[in-house]
């Protein structure tokens, strides 16, 4: 199919329409010259009019298609076109997966060192005239001339970051919407079959594949660090591999410094280890296996909080949350106390819910207002809903709530809503629910995840622990309110609550809100990347229909042949030129004879 | 009678251009300095061989002019005998001259004369060399009808007359030009010389049919095909609509893309009339009116052109 470079000029093939227009112009009203010899003019014309009619025909289509191929040679346009020397201007995106999984070392080398060869060889056919992007596994499309892109391929390195292949593919095609020159995507990659997914795509595709087997390889797919935060007695952490199945691997998993912990296990079992007791604070969790071919899976890191459980005061009437609160004491989860209270405004640290009398809700929003809490009770809403979901509670319907509003400017502090309004909100010490933890009110208390919910509420958020969370690189975390830093060993990045974080490297990150810690975030490997098995050539073809799969080793050769365009220009000049001799030629040649 | 200016006689008036010979004077000075240049230009006198050619001798009889009389026979053998002349009288010749409203145009009004106008003094140039030899010379007008008939005359003051009927001429319409040819039957009882004066751009056949006539009466028939160069090559604008001034028949085109093929049926055309007129024995001459008098005097007035 034939495109243009510059399509707006195609406008000017209303110029095509000029000759005609002269034509007809030139023809109204023709000055009257008295002359005798009309006879003999009457005789001409009737011998001649069908020859001389042919001649001016031809003229006038040889000057029409003398315009209309100038306008098209100005517009720029270009046409598949296989084994020729050169490209028109072209515009490639050049998508290399350095994810994880390219880290493979085959044969002593990296798989990425051959994707990077590829990808040069792509680069050395592109011309200054080509409009050429770069996006690597950070999926941030590069523009830069060959030598520099070819200089970033070089320096790319094995990215912890996954790269879906399909989400490349549709980022591609949306940077090169906007270019009107032929567009073509290159893809160098393993092609995971993990990382392949279905995109719809209308440019032209080069994938070119490593067609050599995947070595096998077995990676640590999750690390499950149990209830938190963990007592002065230790904890209990379990662990599950993923990758190829094969004999049980030595296992090691260690907190802080202390010494490790050794396991045996297999991909498909779980392992679980007891890790000793350390001093209360925040602790980095390390689990890893013996090396193999791909490093990157190999080490997992996961944060605990240690810290003794929460003392508590309960209303034993409050027949739900007293039944939690036994339980959780004969667990160890929570000792009675008066570090908390929950179901009513204390002292200290409350998990205050609305009042079963709606008569005392005026004294309640007296009482938090007289303490300085920025939120109180409204209006009941028996409209039901649900939360929304989140880390906490999970998506939990509500049938009754009383509308928590807030008394400052801004909504800080809410940790859960419910049909988009707040439903938990947190201010200091103090946490204001916006239904009674009933089965009239909201189903949570009959739930499986009540329990839970019941732990994490006293043990970490009414203490001031916002949040311990699990990532990959590249996820985007929403940041709580309050958060002002986030730190990963001696780096900081300051940020704003309630804010987006992308962490681009593995390892722990922890939450400041000031001095104090109020969550960590565990980043590591998205464990589909220990999945080394690539997708066959037929699934490629039916997810992104009209690719062309080569050798990675071929597809220098194939970049610019299969999306890229040959020129028409020079050979619609050629054509102008000879149409315009043509004419030039027939027409003074007629006139001669005449 | 006024000189034209610049010595005509020395300036050879004959082979001037004819808008410039025009210039210098009116018909009569202007012709009768072509007339003189053309005669004095001339290597042999055109009158050798005017009618004195003796034919036979006959008995005198009563009435016949003595000076015939061949007085030597008569002092050999005493009796009366007269020298009898291939013609006995000079030469008879009419003019027949179309004056139709195509006669009036010239396509360079600066720098060519209309065709009448040189018809005019072309004609006049021929009565005036013919007069000079004794020849009678008449004219017939016409136009769509005859308009005017000056019978011939010998004498050299007919030559008068007949200027001043060509200075009256004025262009007419149409054009008719049989009834014209005919009516020179009345006037030449004898054989004589016709000259048809006209553009030809009348009805041929009909045109041919009475030259035809003509010829088989016994009269040579000389035709002065007069052209203007602006019909021999076709110009004017980018593009026009050319009307006939005579029948208003108009065609609309653009005269460079027809210049090669109009000059081709002009070719044909005149090629058809010399083909025509040569095989009547009708002798035909193109005449455009950037041509010098003289030269025209001298194709009209060669030998050939005689009543044979």
């Amino acid at each position: 199919m034939i495109g243009f470079l510059h399509p707006w000029v195609l406008l000017g093939l209303a110029a095509a329409s000029i000759p005609v227009l002269l034509h007809l112009l030139a023809r109204r009203e023709p000055p009257t010259v008295v002359f005798p010899a009309v006879r003999y003019l009457i005789t001409t014309t009737r011998e001649h009019q069908r020859r001389l009619k042919l001649q001016n025909l031809l003229l006038l289509l040889l000057r029409t298609l003398l315009v209309v191929a100038l306008v098209l040679a100005a517009a720029g346009p270009t046409m598949p076109l296989r084994g020729v020397a050169g490209h028109a201007a072209s515009a490639m995106v050049l998508i290399v997966d350095n994810s994880p999984s390219s880290g493979v070392v085959v044969s002593g080398t990296a798989r990425l060192a051959q994707l990077q060869a590829a990808g040069r060889a792509v680069l050395k056919r592109a011309t200054p005239d080509d409009a050429l992007w770069l996006i690597s596994a950070d999926g941030i499309p590069r523009r830069g001339d060959p030598v520099t892109l070819a200089d970033q391929v070089s320096r790319l390195s094995v990215s912890p970051r996954r790269l879906d292949l399909g989400e490349a593919l549709r980022l591609a095609r949306e940077v090169l919407a906007s270019e009107s020159r032929p567009g073509e995507i290159v893809l160098l990659s393993d092609l995971q079959a993990s990382a392949v997914s279905p995109a719809e795509v209308s440019t032209p595709l080069l994938v070119g594949r490593i067609t050599a087997s995947p070595p096998p390889n077995t990676g640590i797919g999750r690390l499950e660090l149990g209830p938190q935060p963990w007592s002065s007695d230790g904890g209990r952490i379990a662990v599950a591999l993923v990758g190829d199945s094969g004999p049980p691997l030595p296992l090691s998993a260690s907190i802080g410094n202390r010494p490790a912990r050794q396991a045996l296990i297999r991909v498909g079992g779980i392992a679980s280890l007891n890790l000793p007791a350390v001093p209360s604070g925040w602790w980095a969790v390390t689990v890893q296996l013996d090396p193999d071919e791909l490093r990157m899976d190999d080490r997992r890191v996961g944060v605990v909080r240690v810290a003794p459980v929460a003392r508590v005061t309960w209303n034993p009437q409050d027949r739900f949350i007293a039944a939690a609160c036994q339980v959780l004491e004969a667990n160890r989860r929570l000792a009675r106390g008066d570090e908390i209270t929950l179901g009513r405004l204390g002292r200290v640290g409350s998990v205050v819910m609305p009042p079963a009398d709606p008569a005392e809700l005026g004294a309640l929003n007296r009482a938090l207002a007289a303490r300085g809490i920025p939120w109180s009770f409204g209006a009941l809403v028996v409209t039901p809903g649900a939360t929304d979901s989140n880390s906490i509670v999970g998506r939990t319907r509500v049938l009754r709530r009383y509308q928590l509003r807030s008394t400052a400017s801004g909504r800080t502090g809410v940790l859960v809503t419910a049909a988009g309004s707040p439903w938990l909100v947190r201010s200091g010490g103090v946490l204001l629910l916006g239904s009674r933890l009933e089965p009239t009110w909201t189903e949570l208390p009959v739930s499986a995840g009540f329990m839970p919910f019941i732990d994490v509420l006293l043990n970490r958020l009414a203490r001031g622990e916002l949040t311990i969370a699990n990532a990959a690189p590249g996820d985007v975390i929403d940041l709580p309110d309050l958060v002002t830093t986030v730190r990963q060993g001696e780096r900081e990045w300051q940020v704003e609550g309630g804010g987006k974080f992308r962490p681009s490297d593995l390892g722990e990150y922890y939450l400041l809100a000031g001095r104090d810690t109020v969550g960590a975030l565990s980043v590591n490997p998205d464990p589909r990347e220990s999945l080394l098995a690539p997708a066959s050539e037929s699934e490629i073809r039916r997810l992104w229909k009209g690719a062309q799969v080569v050798d990675l080793t071929e597809v220098g050769g194939f970049a610019f042949s299969s999306g890229s365009r040959g020129d028409l220009r020079g050979a619609l000049l050629w054509s102008a030129l000879v149409l315009g001799l043509l004419e030039l030629g027939m027409a003074s040649g007629w006139r001669r004879a005449q | 009678m006024n000189r034209p200016a610049g010595s005509p006689r020395r300036a050879r008036l004959d082979l001037l251009d004819p808008l410039e010979v025009s210039k210098l004077g009116g018909i009569e000075v202007v012709t009768e300095g072509v007339v003189e240049g053309f005669l004095s230009g001339l290597h042999r006198s055109p009158r050798r061989g005017f009618s004195v050619e003796f034919a036979e001798h006959r008995m005198y009889q009563p009435g016949d002019e003595l000076r015939y009389v061949d007085w030597k026979i008569l002092g050999r053998n005493d009796r009366l005998y007269v020298k009898q002349f291939e013609e006995e009288t000079n030469l008879r010749a009419m003019v027949v001259c179309d004056v139709s409203r195509s006669m009036a145009w010239t396509g360079s009004p600066d720098t060519v004369l209309p065709k009448l106008a040189y018809a005019q003094r072309l004609i006049a140039a021929l009565a005036l060399v013919l007069l000079r030899q004794r020849d009678a010379t008449g004219l017939i007008i016409f136009d769509d009808e005859v308009r005017a008939v000056v019978p011939p005359r010998a004498r050299m003051s007919h030559w008068r007359q007949l200027l001043h009927t060509l200075a009256e001429l004025e262009a007419g319409a149409g054009t008719a030009a049989e009834p014209a040819l005919r009516r020179v039957v009345d006037q030449l009882r004898r054989r004589g010389l016709v000259v048809f004066v006209s553009d030809l751009l009348l009805d041929r056949a009909l045109a041919l049919k009475a030259l035809r006539f003509l010829r088989h009466r016994g009269h040579q028939v000389l035709v002065l095909h007069i052209m203007d160069p602006g019909e021999v090559t076709l110009g004017g604008p980018a593009e026009a609509r050319f009307e006939d001034p005579e029948t208003r028949a108009a065609v609309v085109l653009r005269p460079r893309d027809w210049a090669g093929a109009y000059r081709e049926t002009v070719r044909s055309v005149v090629g058809e009339w010399r083909l025509a007129c040569r095989r009547h024995g009708i002798k035909y001459h193109r005449v455009t009116t950037d041509t010098p008098f003289g030269m025209v005097l001298r194709e009209a007035l060669a030998p050939a052109s005689r009543p044979g």
